[in-house]
């Protein structure tokens, strides 16, 4: 197993900036998760350290070894595709064994890789099926275990759990970190669902447009956002977010909504934050676990109406309209509330987020 | 009372569908339309000379004979002769056209299908509009180009020529295939371990098999049936293919018809054969390679 590591690495096609001065260290047995919305780039990227297509600009380098040039082949990675891409005219078998077959390995080595890798993953009595007599499930695990006989040093894989349904997700999800658990293998995995990353990965690389906004454990992520699309991207339901300017009077800083007038006053920590941003304006965050709501005034809070109510029965959901924007709270299940009815939102102040109004930066205090 | 069923039901009189006995109809006659000109073909071969000229006409022969087939066959006859290396003309032209065709049309449908280049939506577009001409435009322009290459009277002008006319349908109806096949399949292979090359040889090609057995078909029966440039391209007669041959063959000596049944019959054989042979992959091409998944 070793490290990959990537420095300024560019993919363009012409004007159209695909991966963009992306930097990061995968250390030796970890477990990475790229993570964002369709289009980011995420998948570019794990083509470019699989070597599928040609970089633009930037290094690559795997164990130590810079792999720019060096065809996928040579790489020594393994990957696991989205819609699983075994090989439809082979058996199980032998879509385990191409791998080793590519490298000239003798018979007997073939048949003995072959078998561990079908016990690891309880596929041996599939060996003789075709893919298309298998079930999803089965088939995730084929490409697993394809991926496995090389013991590469790296494994990538493309939103593998994708294709699969709800519940199989779930499971299929603790089957791949125990995998990534007992091999100690070093994983870069793509996929646009938050939740995943979060769940398996020692650390998340948080993309948009092309962009590496944030790469860091997936609870220094949660805690501490660099910017509104990294809060409202991780998490769920999402951060909610709502622009207010800044006010000062004397030391009092206090944040002010232009739609209802009303104003919310600040800790002294929050104040430094608030008075550091660039236009005066910020993005208040909050999380809707760190919020509360009270049927009347109280300090610290502000004036919203209920929108709608979601029970779920562990915990009741109510989105409440503030200053213009729709603000997620939970509630506990026995708590009466309804749909228009005016009540009051109380922030956290040691646990609420501010961004720069401007450029969406978390505001750290001057 | 009331939950007793009726014991009676009322008859209901079903409509006679007119329109499914109509299609029946149409069907049939488009059968007899077909299979009888080829009924009475067979029928005439086996007539002798008088039996066949016979006016009213002889359905059924009342002497079969196989002597037509023995005469074409026979190799120790100038008949059998002739017949024999147009035979094998027509086989050789026909084969290679395939063959070519194949080797031709198999990297372009790929290279269509994966690759973005300039001029590639243009390419592929005037592929097919040579599709939209009949081939008999192009007959004065091809003479002459393959004069101008000293082609003229050799069997490449044919292969070059029918190459031109099926490579369109063919890369085509390939291209539909390999834009089916997802391209992981060949991303996986070549981290697996194969080149670019072996990827396509290995993994992609094969799944096309359906596509290239219909190409074959195509490519194979549209040269074997092919008159017009046959007969304008080659003018010596041990050139000659089957469908020229048989023609040229046959105004010599004052028609023959039952020989010229046998001989047309025996022509259409191999296609016959090839068809009902390959039947199977050519439904599944002209389906799988359709339709988008």
């Amino acid at each position: 197993m070793a490290e990959v590591v990537l420095k300024d690495v560019m993919k363009n096609y012409g004007s159209l900036y695909a991966v963009n001065n992306v930097s990061f260290t995968v250390e030796h047995g970890e477990f990475v998760a790229l993570v964002g919305p369709s289009g980011c780039g995420k998948t570019t990227t794990l083509n470019l350290i699989a070597g599928l297509i040609p970089m633009s600009g930037g290094d690559i380098s795997i164990g130590n070894c810079i792999v720019n040039e060096l065809d996928p082949k040579d790489r020594d990675i393994a990957m696991v595709f989205q819609n699983y891409a075994l090989y439809p005219n082979k058996s199980v078998f032998k879509n385990l064994a191409f791998p080793l077959q590519m490298r000239k390995l003798p018979k007997s080595e073939i048949e003995a890789k072959v078998t561990q890798a079908a016990r690891i993953l309880d596929i041996t009595h599939l060996l003789d099926r075709r893919p298309r007599e298998l079930s999803g499930g089965q088939q995730q695990r084929v490409a697993l275990g394809r991926a496995l006989v090389r013991d590469p040093a790296v494994f990538l894989m493309d939103e593998p759990l994708s294709n699969l349904d709800a519940k199989l997700r779930v499971a299929m999800r603790s089957e791949i970190k125990r995998f990534h658990h007992n091999l100690n293998a070093t994983v870069i995995y793509v996929t646009h669902d938050q939740l995943e990353a979060v769940t398996m990965a020692d650390k998340m690389a948080v993309m948009h447009g092309g962009v590496l906004q944030q790469y860091d454990s997936p609870a220094n992520v949660f805690a501490n956002p660099v910017n509104t699309f990294v809060a409202s991207f991780v998490g769920s339901p999402a951060m909610s977010l709502i622009s207010l300017e800044v006010v000062t009077k004397g030391t009092d800083v206090a944040l002010k909504s232009a739609e209802e007038g009303w104003e919310l006053p600040l800790s002294a920590e929050n104040a430094r934050k608030a008075t550091a941003s660039s236009q005066g304006t910020v993005v208040l965050g909050a999380r809707h676990s760190t919020l509360k709501i009270h049927k009347s005034q109280v300090p610290g809070s502000v004036p919203g109406r209920v929108y709608t109510v979601e029970p779920t029965g562990d915990v009741t959901f109510a989105q409440v309209f503030v200053s213009g924007e729709v603000v997620n709270v939970s509630l506990e299940p026995t708590f009466a509330i309804a749909p228009d009815e005016e009540v009051f939102v109380e922030f956290d102040q040691q646990r609420l987020h501010l961004f720069d109004g401007q450029t969406t930066n978390a505001l750290k205090a001057a | 009372m009331a939950a007793i069923e009726s014991a009676e039901r009322p008859v209901v009189k079903k409509p006679i569908d007119w329109w499914r006995w109509a299609g029946r109809a149409f069907l049939t006659f488009l059968m007899l339309f077909t299979v009888l000109p080829m009924a009475w073909m067979v029928l005439t071969s086996v007539k002798s000379q008088f039996a066949a000229m016979q006016y009213p006409p002889q359905w059924w022969p009342t002497e079969p004979t196989l002597n037509n087939y023995l005469k074409l066959l026979d190799p120790t006859n100038r008949v059998g002769q002739d017949f024999l290396r147009y035979f094998w003309n027509s086989f050789y032209v026909s084969l290679l056209t395939t063959i070519l065709g194949v080797v031709v049309a198999v990297p372009a449908a790929y290279a269509f299908s994966r690759f973005r280049f300039p001029g590639r939506n243009f390419l592929f577009f005037s592929v097919l509009v040579r599709n939209m001409f009949p081939a008999v435009v192009f007959l004065m322009p091809l003479f002459l180009l393959m004069r101008w290459m000293g082609l003229v009277n050799t069997h490449g002008s044919l292969i070059l020529t029918y190459l031109t006319f099926g490579l369109p349908l063919s890369i085509w109806l390939l291209k539909g295939f390999y834009d089916n096949i997802p391209i992981q399949l060949e991303q996986a292979a070549r981290i697996d371990g194969a080149t670019r090359f072996q990827a396509f040889l290995l993994i992609v090609m094969p799944l096309s098999t359906p596509g290239i057995i219909a190409t074959s078909i195509f490519s194979f029966i549209g040269a074997w049936n092919e008159y017009v440039y046959a007969y304008t391209f080659l003018s010596r007669d041990d050139q000659m293919t089957l469908p020229v041959g048989i023609q040229r063959f046959f105004t010599e000596f004052a028609t023959d018809w039952p020989g010229l049944m046998a001989a047309t019959f025996m022509m259409s054989v191999p296609v016959v054969v090839l068809f009902l042979v390959l039947q199977k992959y050519f439904v599944r091409a002209l389906t799988e390679g359709a339709v988008k998944h």
